[in-house]
């Protein structure tokens, strides 16, 4: 497992990851999520010794990374895909690898029928496209059997059938007891993928909980569009049952924190006509984008339905 | 490309559950270095610079080794001029191959990829500095024995006393070793090819020949402070240089080098 304790990074006067603390626990997915520059792959490089914490530490398996005399058979990690060098051959680029960390030969040529690499591993990396990079990462860090996983944003850049084939290889992953970890900018990557989510947005924690919670959430943050000739009835019946009812710019209503089902009932029993009814669909895109709307990097000014200054929402366990 | 199925992930080396033993560092350290002489030689890179160090070395040292044996010639000269002269200008080729070995990983991003597998740097820094230093090491003197024994072929006239050969052979070892160590600690610092490569042709051929080019005197003493002056005292015994402050400057040069990389290494982010 990872276990990543009050890390801080400063680069000048910026403070990419700020106090950041969260645990990575083995036998499920845990998505990182959070907008781009929201210091996820900064968080990843310090948890792989690769940038040095200002402040700070990141435990894997209960030691700093850089410990690690076979690292590839603690960690496997694909944060960047295209760092390889082009001038070596696919195949030869696991030879190496297998060869720092002590493991047999006959390894490299598992992993890459394990990743469908095929014959492009004998070719060189320079001719490679970024889908069989993809799979030549993810091959070297299923190399050493590893316990704990990191890929950043590996669905980046995949057509439909690569972005199945991470999604089922994750899962099956954290299905054989691994500490999963996976970035996304992305919340509807996370849906179908995460068990847990840790959410960040400007280096710093906004939420760590599991899917369940961010889904009650959701569910709860729904809104309810309603068109009926007789707007000003429904809305008064609506908020004599206690629902926040408001109308939209065409003369439709919004019902917020409920479902369609309900606002139907309640249209029924008062005896009032409806002539469309929908339930916004994007409800957890849509808690996710509240959870991170005052922390996006570069937001886009007076953008309109875009949550510019969302106030923070503590439902979800926010840390202090 | 299609999506494969989803094989088996549990291989035959380990499994999530724990942490296997740890091997020594003595067994790590042999392994990154096994790692590093791999890498030199799955790239096309080393084996054209090899291939342009031999060129060089063996046809234009055994050139102009044939043309000192000349009767009009300046005479006075072994074979093993061949072999000094060649390396004096096949070194070139050798340490673009010590500064690619380091640098590219630094353009290509593999340096990321390469510190996860060896996170200990110290573990890497004596690696990524031994390897590519004895690889150009060992060529070197294979491509001046080489150089030596065509030159005596050609021109019999030569002759080749072993003691003669034994002490070049050593500066040949001495001269490339320390080309390497600086070509190894300018890489690691720059981290750039264009300013590495740029960095150790100025110090080891361009500014020695330049400055002491111009018959002046300051700049002639500024060369001497150079390793590339120093390099050609090693092989040619000019300029005037006693063997002690040329080793003071090879070994200064390359331990500067090599300190100011391996902090590099040590202290700064991957990237």
């Amino acid at each position: 497992m990872i276990r990543v304790l009050g890390l801080t990074k400063q680069y000048g006067a910026v403070r990419a990851v700020d106090d950041l603390s969260f645990d990575v626990a083995p036998g499920r997915v845990t998505g990182f999520l959070g907008p781009n520059g929201a210091g996820k792959s900064t968080t990843m490089r310090m948890v792989l010794g690769l940038d040095r914490p200002t402040g700070g530490r990141a435990l894997v398996a209960g030691r700093p990374f850089a410990e690690f005399a076979e690292p590839l058979r603690v960690v496997g990690a694909l944060l960047d895909a295209g760092a390889v060098h082009p001038g070596r051959t696919g195949r030869d680029h696991l030879r190496v690898a297998a060869r720092t960390s002590g493991i047999p030969a006959r390894r490299v040529d598992e992993v890459v029928d394990q990743v469908g690499l095929g014959p492009a591993a004998r070719r060189r990396v320079r001719g490679y496209s970024l889908g069989m990079r993809q799979r030549l990462g993810i091959a070297t860090a299923l190399l050493g059997d590893p316990g704990v996983l990191l890929f950043d944003e590996p669905m980046n850049g995949l057509d439909l059938d690569g972005v199945r084939w991470i999604r089922r290889l994750v899962r099956q992953l954290a299905g054989e007891g691994r500490a999963v970890l996976l970035s996304s900018h992305l919340m509807s990557e996370m849906e179908q993928t995460a068990d847990h989510l840790v959410i960040i947005g400007r280096g710093r924690l906004i939420a760590d909980a599991s899917m369940g919670e961010v889904m009650r959430r959701g569910r709860a943050a729904r809104t309810v569009r309603v068109r009926t000739p007789s707007a000003g009835l429904l809305a008064a019946a609506l908020m004599r049952r206690g629902l926040r009812v408001s109308p939209a710019a065409d003369g439709d209503l919004l019902v917020e924190g409920t479902g369609a089902e309900t606002v139907g009932d309640v249209a029924l029993e008062e005896r009032l006509a409806v002539h469309g009814l929908a339930e916004d669909r994007s409800s957890l895109e849509q808690v996710y984008l509240d959870l991170t709307g005052d922390s996006v990097e570069y937001a886009v000014a007076g953008l309109p339905g875009e949550p510019l200054a969302a106030e923070p929402v503590p439902v979800l366990e926010v840390r202090p | 490309m299609s999506a494969p199925a989803v094989g088996t992930v549990g291989g035959p080396v380990g499994g999530p559950a724990g942490t296997p033993a740890q091997p020594g560092t003595a067994a790590v350290l042999r392994r990154a270095a096994a790692a590093e002489w791999l890498r030199l030689r799955t790239v096309r890179t080393t084996w054209w610079c090899l291939l342009a160090a031999a060129v060089t070395t063996v046809g234009l040292g055994v050139a102009a080794a044939a043309d000192t044996a000349d009767p009009g010639g300046p005479g006075g000269v072994s074979a093993v001029f061949a072999g000094e002269f060649g390396v004096l200008l096949g070194q070139l080729a050798l340490l673009v191959l010590v500064v690619l070995a380091v640098t590219s990983e630094f353009a290509t991003g593999q340096i990321g990829p390469t510190l996860q597998w060896t996170p200990r740097r110290g573990v890497l820094l004596a690696a990524r500095l031994t390897v590519p230093v004895v690889v150009v090491t060992v060529a070197g003197l294979l491509l001046a024995l080489a150089a030596d024994a065509t030159a005596l072929l050609v021109a019999p006239d030569l002759g080749l006393p072993l003691s003669e050969l034994a002490g070049s052979l050593v500066g040949v070892a001495a001269v490339l070793a320390a080309g390497g160590v600086l070509a190894v600690g300018l890489g690691l610092l720059l981290r750039s090819t264009a300013g590495a490569l740029a960095s150790v042709f100025m110090l080891q051929l361009v500014l020695p020949f330049l400055l002491a080019s111009f018959g002046v005197e300051w700049m002639e003493d500024l060369a001497e402070l150079l390793p590339g002056t120093a390099a050609v005292w090693v092989m040619l015994g000019e300029p005037e240089m006693t063997a002690g402050a040329a080793t003071t400057v090879l070994v200064g040069w390359s331990a500067a080098a090599l300190v100011a990389g391996g902090w590099s290494l040590l202290r700064r982010d991957a990237a």
